[in-house]
């Protein structure tokens, strides 16, 4: 590709953002506050999981000192570049509290499940913890990818013994945040219902989603050869983390689901019987084949694991399927029916091609291989 | 004699002339190739033409029947051979198979896997290797890789292979007689037996002596000592020594009508059904009734007259003309109360549910004994 042609497709982007932008804001106007407040949330659900799922991909290589990644470590890093846009995302986030959720409607004070929580649930403490959530995560993406890059000038042995001492800390901060801001952001929604997995639930979801976005952003720099020396034996391995996180998501999904449907309890039943009625049930049987057994079929030969192809294909169907969740689980708070029109087009076209022009920015910074790793010839020399 | 030769083998110094020789082999017609090497060779299975192992599509089908003969064994067992009320839950709730499903496709896969390795594709057991018996076996599990040339379909000519060998760098070239194939006499089995039924009984004595002399350890056993009464349970608290109490004298819990009547006949009389004929709370009474009261009255309520035969105790035809004729509150006392052998489903099916089955149990009824006007 000339850089003619990359300019004309980068202006394309811009103006594609630009639309859906427009679009975004006439839907607070023209279709209603709660309608634009279901869509924000769960774009900046899914921007959030992408971007800790990428951190996440990044940790995980430095804590299990793998060395196969490294010559692909530069995708998930980039990627990554996503994490800082989420503060000003979550401002605007902050402003739908009073309008969905539901221990902020008035109605609360008289429900007992909700008087039980008041003491997490309030405005003070929401805000501080979203402050810190953001907090650790900007900083860690600071440490863990700044200081990678800053590695391919000073070539500093050093950096790389102390993103490995780091990063078993970023996995205990990552794991008690990201079940504070599902418990926040995705189930205090509907505020009365209880589960203690479902951080888990979205952290399989949000490792998933930055695998397959590691795994577009990987081809992406494969396909202009940017990548000379990475070969299918280093997609194959990418490949094999995505499907064993599959896995892992159906597990935890169905693990959530089966005991709250084995023990029947009002407090917990509710919120799946909101979601298998009408629409809604349609997307849950949509989501339990999509998300699970379809990328389960299609990543279990070897081809598709090492295809370049075959994974773009399931890469972009899980981020698909991770949208549909975030779907299935925030917008019955607009009613069991399936609400889709022209509102959700426009969120989709501004967050997916802001995202891309976020991380196609990120792309051209550093080097495109992380030079001064000290493993990066043995990651190079790969084979399976 | 070419089916006395298992293959003629030559020894290489390194990994990366093992790859180079195979071509040079090859190029002399030579494609039954294997490598002996101390550590994975990357690339060699390629070279040698090893080609990709079909355990993968085996251990897919097997999986594959694991998932359905557990769907299907369950599905038999629980909801159409012996039905049994557990839960609340209707007879065929998948949601409680997943787990075996899961299990037993992890199973069959599993073992398909390590089996079918061993036996189908490798063809154990297979006693003596002539490898093993090699003077190359020493080295090529320590620091040098060996190649062999075996024969295709039977024929190997021994001359040109050791020449070929010997051009492409090989060197202490050795030729391996067939190996024995056939299976060991019966003392080894024998032996194989006893030593497993030896071990057997050495492991179920040390477990009871064991268990015996030091105490049972229950590592996390806070869900099964909790700070809570059990039903029936004794305690202190109480001047009556009880875990449970009677609800004081003259109170009625909440949601919790007492029935005053007596018997079924007094039901009656007494007791009327507050709930409208509605397509939900039939709905709702075909629910509850193929839950709890189809495992003995049958879907359509003529009682499985095999019972009899386990409860001594036939259940009740609710098709018979005395029920037919019954007023709603005696159906509806008996659930409360129970009759004869049917205990009593208060417990378990709230007031509500039981009039809702009360009213099926009426259209169940017409669906069989269908008046005239019916027919217009």
């Amino acid at each position: 590709m000339n850089d003619a042609s990359r300019n004309s497709g980068h202006k394309f982007l811009w103006i594609l953002t630009a639309l859906g932008a427009v679009g975004v804001i006439a839907t607070y106007f023209v279709a209603g506050p709660h309608r634009f407040w279901a869509n924000w949330l769960i774009w900046f659900v899914f921007v959030a999981m992408v971007a800790l799922g990428s951190l996440f991909v990044v940790a995980l290589q430095h804590v299990t000192g793998a060395v196969w990644s490294v010559p692909l470590r530069r995708a998930p890093e980039r990627v990554a570049a996503l994490t800082p846009w989420l503060i000003p995302l979550a401002f605007v986030a902050l402003f739908s509290m009073p309008v969905v959720f539901s221990w902020t409607q008035p109605g609360a004070s008289s429900v007992k499940a909700l008087v039980e929580k008041s003491a997490w649930l309030n405005y003070p403490f929401f805000i501080i913890r979203l402050v810190i959530c953001l907090l650790v995560w900007v900083i860690s993406y600071r440490l863990l990818v700044g200081k990678s890059i800053r590695q391919d000038k000073t070539r500093d042995p050093k950096i790389t013994v102390f993103l490995r001492r780091f990063s078993p800390l970023f996995m205990v901060l990552l794991a008690l945040t990201i079940t504070s801001f599902s418990f926040d952001w995705v189930s205090s929604i509907e505020a009365a219902w209880y589960s203690d997995i479902f951080g888990v639930y979205l952290f399989a979801g949000a490792a998933l989603s930055g695998l397959a976005a590691s795994s577009l952003a990987g081809i992406y720099l494969m396909r202009r050869d940017r990548l000379p020396h990475v070969t299918e034996d280093h997609l194959y391995n990418l490949g094999g983390l995505l499907f064993g996180f599959t896995i892992f998501w159906g597990y935890i999904a169905f693990s959530q689901y089966l005991l709250q449907w084995y023990a029947n309890m009002p407090e917990e039943v509710f919120w799946y019987k909101q979601r298998t009625v009408g629409g809604m049930l349609i997307v849950f049987i949509i989501l339990g084949i999509g998300h699970y057994f379809v990328p389960f079929l299609a990543l279990m030969t070897e081809d598709a694991k090492k295809k370049w192809k075959r994974l773009r294909w399931v890469s972009v169907w899980l981020l698909f399927m991770e949208i549909v969740d975030l779907y299935w689980m925030i917008f019955p708070l607009l009613g069991k029916n399936m609400t889709l029109g022209w509102p959700e087009l426009a969120f989709a076209l501004f967050f997916i091609c802001g995202g891309v022009l976020v991380a196609g920015r990120a792309m051209a910074k550093g080097e495109d291989t992380p030079v001064g790793d000290p493993f990066i010839e043995a990651g190079l020399e790969f084979h399976l | 004699m070419p089916e006395s030769v298992f293959g003629i083998l030559a020894l290489f110094s390194s990994g990366e002339e093992l790859l180079k020789a195979v071509p040079k082999v090859k190029e002399k017609g030579f494609h039954s190739l294997e490598a002996y090497t101390p550590y994975p060779v990357h690339g060699v299975d390629e070279a040698i033409g090893a080609g990709k192992s079909k355990l993968g599509i085996l251990v897919f089908i097997m999986g594959t029947i694991g998932a359905i003969s557990a769907f299907v064994f369950q599905w038999w067992t629980s909801a159409i051979d012996y039905p049994l009320r557990i839960g609340g839950k209707p007879y065929n709730s998948w949601e409680a198979w997943v787990p075996v499903m899961f299990e037993v496709t992890v199973l069959f896969a599993t073992f398909t896997a390590g089996l079918g390795m061993m036996f189908i594709f490798n063809r154990l057991p297979f006693f003596g290797s002539p490898v093993l018996k090699s003077k190359a076996i020493v080295h090529t599990t320590r620091d040098k890789f060996a190649l062999m040339i075996q024969p295709t379909k039977g024929v190997l000519d021994l001359e040109a292979a050791r020449a070929a060998l010997m051009e492409a760098g090989g060197y202490d070239i050795e030729i391996l007689p067939a190996p024995d194939r056939s299976l060991p006499g019966v003392g080894w089995w024998i032996k194989i037996l006893v030593g497993i039924t030896a071990a057997c009984v050495v492991a179920g004595v040390a477990t009871s002596w064991a268990i015996k002399i030091f105490p049972t350890i229950k590592p996390m056993s806070e869900m099964e000592n909790q700070a809570k009464l059990d039903a029936q349970e004794a305690d202190s608290f109480f001047a009556n020594g009880r875990g449970m109490q009677l609800p004081p004298a003259g109170t009625v819990p909440r949601g919790y009508m007492p029935i005053l009547a007596k018997s079924p006949e007094q039901g009656g009389k007494d007791l009327f059904n507050p709930l409208p004929v509605t397509k939900r709370v039939l709905e709702r009474g075909r629910k509850m009734f193929d839950i709890h009261c189809a495992v003995c009255h049958d879907m359509l309520g003529t009682g499985k007259p095999w019972l009899d035969k386990y409860y001594k105790a036939q259940p009740a035809n609710l098709q018979s003309s005395t029920l037919r004729d019954a007023p709603d509150g005696y159906i509806y006392w008996v659930i409360s109360n129970g009759k004869g052998t049917m205990p009593s489903y208060a417990a378990d099916i709230s007031q509500n549910d039981r009039w809702c089955i009360v009213h099926y149990v009426r259209a169940l009824q017409r669906s069989q004994h269908a008046r005239e006007e019916d027919l217009k």
